[in-house]
């Protein structure tokens, strides 16, 4: 850390003010207690005070020399006991060694300052106490300051860190299912397999394009979903249904992107996957008090024993959710006999 | 000859149309039935008796794996799955044939050539399934389910219902919250397929769920017993008790 006395423009113009104010002081109070005349008032007061002001500057070095890391505290006691003797000494050796030299004619101001040497030793001795609880101040001002920047930065970098873990993964088999029905159609349905192969483009264009970090509009994640759930659609027939309910209110609000993509998937997974039954995938929207609230819901097959693994999904959205409003509570998970529903809850800002 | 009668397992009809139009071109094969999950297809097996299976392996109900399980004479099987993490375990057990979707034709036909090799060296078949159940084994992931026949009715149980399991011969017995049934599965097999934080072989003939054990108890120097929650006490041996410690502390 550099001399903030030299090196920032205000701490210095302060500096220079307090010594300033102190030079005036000393004048009224030998002009006025002393009875000195105003002219040997006024050099005796600039001589020592630009000179400590001088000297005031360099008290730094030794406090940061004296960092309290560094060394013991009795240690660093003593060490700015002898620099406040020095100090103070020098500071009254040339004091009136050019006082001596300048106002030699003035006997009766020269009487006055021999007698006043010890008071202003004294005075130098607390003038240096006060510029190094000054110094210590000011380290452990910007020490502070410090620490809270890298706070913030270690901590927004852990943020990043956590969002990237939690990064959204296209599920690799969906895709190889995928080319395989593309596969099995460009035989008996050309037409049909084209359709197929640009929705599938699109679907992974748009997760691809997608920054992990940013919000998006319900709107384009809903038609993002959409192109997954028409996919699957031509894998599975009439084995599902898509129905959505959206308020209009709700098209236009910002999500975190790649939020709703994981709960399609799980509907279709652990409902049309393992159901012989139809499954309805509904979404619905509206706004319940301070939240725009989302929900996705289907139905599944109670039977099915359900396999491990699941909610990797939902626990990735959860953290995401937790990450980015800094909020508990935000997703809330429903399962009524054949009923799965997630609700989100997205704060308005 | 006669045709080698076929039947396709696979729960997505496009999946299904493609392995078709390819029998099609073929004379040798005859498509006798498709099913679209594992239920209806082990009931399709045991009516139709086919000699080659097309199975899927991620299906409602019960997956291809299980579905092998509870059929009793298998027929020759050449997986289809988008799940190569099973694929490449297949090919170093050397198993019939694994066909990676989507494939090629020329692929197909080449899982097709092995088939009727084997169909037509019938001693060959029962190795070839051996290596195909073991590959079923060979799973990184854990047994998250069991499927025993009772009669006619098939039954899932989730590993979490088991509550301790038996040696009996070379067959286990698995006592369940739903009840106890009979497997052709050894210790061996379910000592390393169950997991291990889970389930522990506390005993030559006995594996626990660790969540069924009330308490440990002293039976005398150096030998000790577990009481389940039910009551039931059953043996540890030395070794076993070292695992328990080991887990419970």
């Amino acid at each position: 850390m550099t001399n903030p006395f030299t090196s920032n423009k205000k701490v210095f113009i302060t500096y220079a003010l307090m010594w300033f104010f102190l030079f005036l002081a000393q004048i009224n109070v030998l002009v006025f207690a002393m009875n000195i005349k105003l002219y040997p008032a006024l050099i005796d007061s600039f001589v020592f005070n630009a000179l400590y002001m001088i000297l005031g500057i360099g008290i730094w070095y030794t406090v940061r020399f004296n960092s309290l890391e560094n060394y013991s505290a009795v240690k660093i006691f003593l060490n700015h006991i002898v620099a406040a003797v020095i100090t103070a000494g020098i500071w009254l050796a040339i004091s009136e060694f050019i006082l001596n030299q300048v106002l030699v004619a003035d006997q009766k101001y020269l009487g006055l300052l021999y007698n006043s040497t010890v008071w202003r030793f004294l005075f130098g001795i607390l003038i240096y106490i006060v510029l190094v609880a000054v110094d210590y101040v000011i380290i452990y001002y910007n020490n502070f300051q410090e620490k809270v920047l890298k706070e913030s930065e270690l901590k927004s970098l852990v943020k990043e860190a956590e969002l990237n873990a939690l990064k959204y993964q296209i599920n690799p088999h969906f895709i190889f299912n995928s080319l395989n029905s593309i596969s099995s159609l460009t035989l008996s349905n050309p037409a049909r397999a084209q359709e197929m192969t640009i929705k599938l483009s699109s679907f992974m264009r748009s997760t691809l394009a997608k920054n992990e970090n940013q919000k998006s509009k319900l709107i384009d994640e809903i038609n993002a979903g959409k192109l997954y759930l028409d996919i699957e659609k031509i894998r599975f027939e009439d084995k599902f249904e898509f129905i959505e309910d959206l308020k209009l209110e709700c098209k236009e609000m910002e999500i975190p992107s790649m939020i709703l993509q994981p709960l399609f998937e799980n509907a279709i997974k652990h409902g049309v996957y393992e159901s012989l039954e139809k499954v309805i995938i509904k979404l619905s929207c509206g706004m319940e008090k301070e939240y725009f609230k989302i929900s996705v819901e289907n139905n599944f097959d109670p039977e099915a024993v359900p396999r491990k693994g699941n909610g990797i999904g939902l626990k990735n959205i959860q953290n995401r959710m937790k990450l980015i409003y800094n909020q508990d509570n935000l997703i809330q998970v429903e399962k009524r006999q054949n009923n799965f529903c997630v609700n989100i809850y997205i704060p308005v800002s | 000859m006669d045709k080698i009668r076929t039947i396709i397992i696979d729960d997505e009809q496009l999946a299904r149309d493609i392995i078709k139009a390819y029998l099609k071109k073929l004379d040798k094969f005859e498509l006798i039935g498709e099913a679209t999950n594992g239920f209806d297809g082990i009931k399709l097996i045991n009516d139709t008796k086919p000699n080659l299976v097309f199975l899927d392996i991620q299906m409602p109900k019960l997956t291809g794996f299980e579905m092998l399980e509870l059929i009793e004479e298998p027929p020759v099987i050449i997986f289809t799955t988008a799940f190569d993490q099973y694929a490449l375990k297949a090919f170093e057990v050397n198993a019939t044939d694994y066909l990676l979707k989507p494939f090629a034709e020329e692929r197909f036909l080449e899982a097709i050539n092995k088939a009727e090799k084997i169909l037509t060296s019938e001693s060959e078949i029962k190795n070839k399934f051996k290596s195909l159940t073991k590959l079923a084994e060979l799973k990184n992931e854990f047994l998250e389910r069991v499927v025993y026949k009772s009669g006619q009715k098939i039954n899932v149980i989730p590993v979490d219902d088991i509550n301790y399991i038996e040696a009996q011969d070379d067959y286990t017995m698995l006592y369940t919250r739903k009840g106890n049934f009979l497997k052709q599965k050894t210790m061996k097999y379910f000592e390393e397929n169950l997991d291990p934080n889970v389930f522990l072989r506390i005993h030559r003939s006995f594996i626990v769920s660790l969540t069924n054990i009330k308490q440990i108890e002293l039976l005398e120097k150096e030998s000790y017993q577990v009481i389940l929650q039910d009551g039931k006490k059953l043996p540890v041996s030395k070794s076993g008790y070292q695992k328990v410690k080991e887990l419970i502390k």
